[in-house]
């Protein structure tokens, strides 16, 4: 290209920085104009939502972070209580912001780990040396004994992102004063052996198992394991015993005298508290004393 | 036919021989932070890709119609930060507002990467590199995007796999990762000598 002016001397500063502020300012009209004309509309009422969530973008409402869940409930307030580490108290801002009345959406959910074998009460069949992780663990056969049960390798303690679940001595457990009720852990078990469960007692019962074998198969490969013999639900009726496994209504669950017997004449051990302030599992009867269901 | 066969070759020398990542180490910071996930990494492979393009062009254009003539090469810099900041910004608030779905793509990183190194450096390369037209100017930056695309998606795939590996406590993280650019790198050099 032709040169257009053959510039010297202190002239040049002067057509250097005419040069700057035509192009700085052409920009600078250009980006104004397309400022105004290209605005995307954010309704205060989301920026307002959005200011009163915890803004962990945990996604445990299910929404790819507190943005999109505050865009969500301008939608559909009905999705309002989805905030577990808000809590009541950021829906019930919420509801004010929205002029709602919000039915109180019911005790928090918390996690169970439905299984209690630590590393010394179940039978492996090898020792894996594979990819250590759950989700690949349990697509092979033959890992561990117990097809039910946990596996130990921390796919849940890695979803967690508050630093509330442990595997401790082989078994994954929650820690109460940390859960915020995310879920994430439930959704990363490939066994489904944690189970969110609304917490309306500070400490609830369940029976810690999930192996459907007979009572002797389980007897077998896991020391605490359930073995289906029905005495807790002859104690009381929370407890149902189906396909050689005890399972407990949490919806009817009562602290009383006959849940407690129940706790109590468990043959295994494997009833146990689960909360901030469990106290220790009992420890199984000995092997003699156990009515098993052949 | 002459002329396509420069283009290509200068295509293929800017995404494979002379990767911006490997052989010039421009870029390496979004190279390495958002390699975690190969659905990330694609993203911002996409930015990038689309940032150097737009800058390259501009700033070859800006330089031969109003530096040069104006014997003002030595503001090139200044311009050229200025342009390319300008026009990101201007394409993000397009991008928002009339495609909705490419900006849930790759539209959080633009403001990213605008002011990175890779794109200040394809546009001073241009000149470097005597470009005298302005197809060639806009296939050199696009390759450079391509590669930088490239080099990001394969880090990634071996980032998820280095996830679930056995790696010792002390190289975790950030330490293996450089190690495999590295690695990278050395494998990549095996394409010197092919153009």
């Amino acid at each position: 290209m032709m040169i257009l002016a053959e510039i010297s001397g202190w002239w040049y500063g002067v057509a250097a920085g005419l040069t700057m502020l035509g192009l700085g300012g052409a920009f600078a009209i250009v980006l104004l104009i397309a400022s105004v004309k290209l605005k995307v509309e954010v309704a205060p009422e989301v920026e307002r939502i959005h200011q009163v969530l915890p803004h962990l973008d945990c996604g445990g409402c299910g929404f790819a972070g507190c943005m999109e869940y505050a865009k969500a409930i301008l939608q559909d307030p009905g999705l309002i209580g989805k905030c577990s580490p808000g809590g009541p108290a950021t829906s019930a801002k919420i509801a004010e912001m929205l002029n709602l009345q919000v039915s109180d959406s019911g005790p928090q959910k918390r996690p169970i780990v439905h299984c209690r074998a630590h590393t010394d009460d179940r039978t492996m069949y090898a020792e894996y040396e594979g990819i250590q992780s759950c989700t690949a663990a349990n697509a092979l056969a033959n890992v561990q004994a117990c097809a039910f049960g946990c596996l130990g390798l921390g796919d849940c303690t890695r979803a967690c992102k508050f630093d509330a679940l442990h595997v401790v001595d082989g078994l994954s457990t929650v820690d109460y004063n940390k859960c915020t009720g995310c879920t994430a852990c439930s959704k990363a078990c490939p066994r489904n052996l944690i189970e969110m469960v609304p917490f309306r007692f500070e400490n609830m019962m369940t029976v810690a198992c999930s192996s459907k074998e007979t009572g002797k198969s389980t007897r077998a490969f896991c020391k605490v394991g359930c073995i289906g013999c029905g005495v807790c639900a002859k104690q009381s009726d929370a407890f149902t015993v189906e396909d050689n496994l005890a399972r407990i209504n949490f919806e009817k669950y009562q602290p009383c005298g006959q849940t407690e017997a129940a706790y109590n004449k468990c043959p295994t051990g494997v009833i146990v508290y689960r909360g901030k302030s469990a106290p220790a599992p009992r420890q199984p009867a000995r092997k003699e004393e156990v009515a098993v269901k052949a | 036919m002459d002329r396509f066969y420069v283009l290509l070759t200068g295509f293929l020398s800017v995404v494979l021989v002379n990767n911006f990542v490997f052989t010039k180490f421009l870029g390496t910071c979004p190279y390495v932070g958002v390699s975690d996930r190969i659905s990330s990494a694609f993203g911002m492979g996409l930015a990038v890709t689309f940032v150097t393009a737009l800058s390259g062009t501009l700033t070859w254009l800006i330089d031969d119609l109003v530096l040069i003539p104006l014997g003002l090469e030595i503001a090139r810099y200044i311009c050229y930060i200025v342009i390319i900041a300008g026009a990101v910004q201007l394409v993000e608030m397009y991008v928002r507002k009339f495609v909705p779905s490419l900006y849930k793509a790759f539209g959080i990183f633009l403001p990213l990467i605008s002011t990175n190194c890779v794109v200040l450096g394809i546009c001073l390369f241009l000149d470097v590199w005597e470009t005298d037209n302005l197809l060639e100017a806009a296939v050199l930056s696009t390759g450079v995007g391509i590669g930088f695309t490239v080099a990001i998606c394969i880090m990634a795939c071996i980032r998820e796999q280095l996830k679930l590996a056995d790696v010792p406590d002390c190289l975790k993280g950030m330490p293996i990762t450089l190690i495999t650019a590295g690695l990278l790198a050395l494998a990549f050099m095996g394409f010197a000598g092919m153009i």
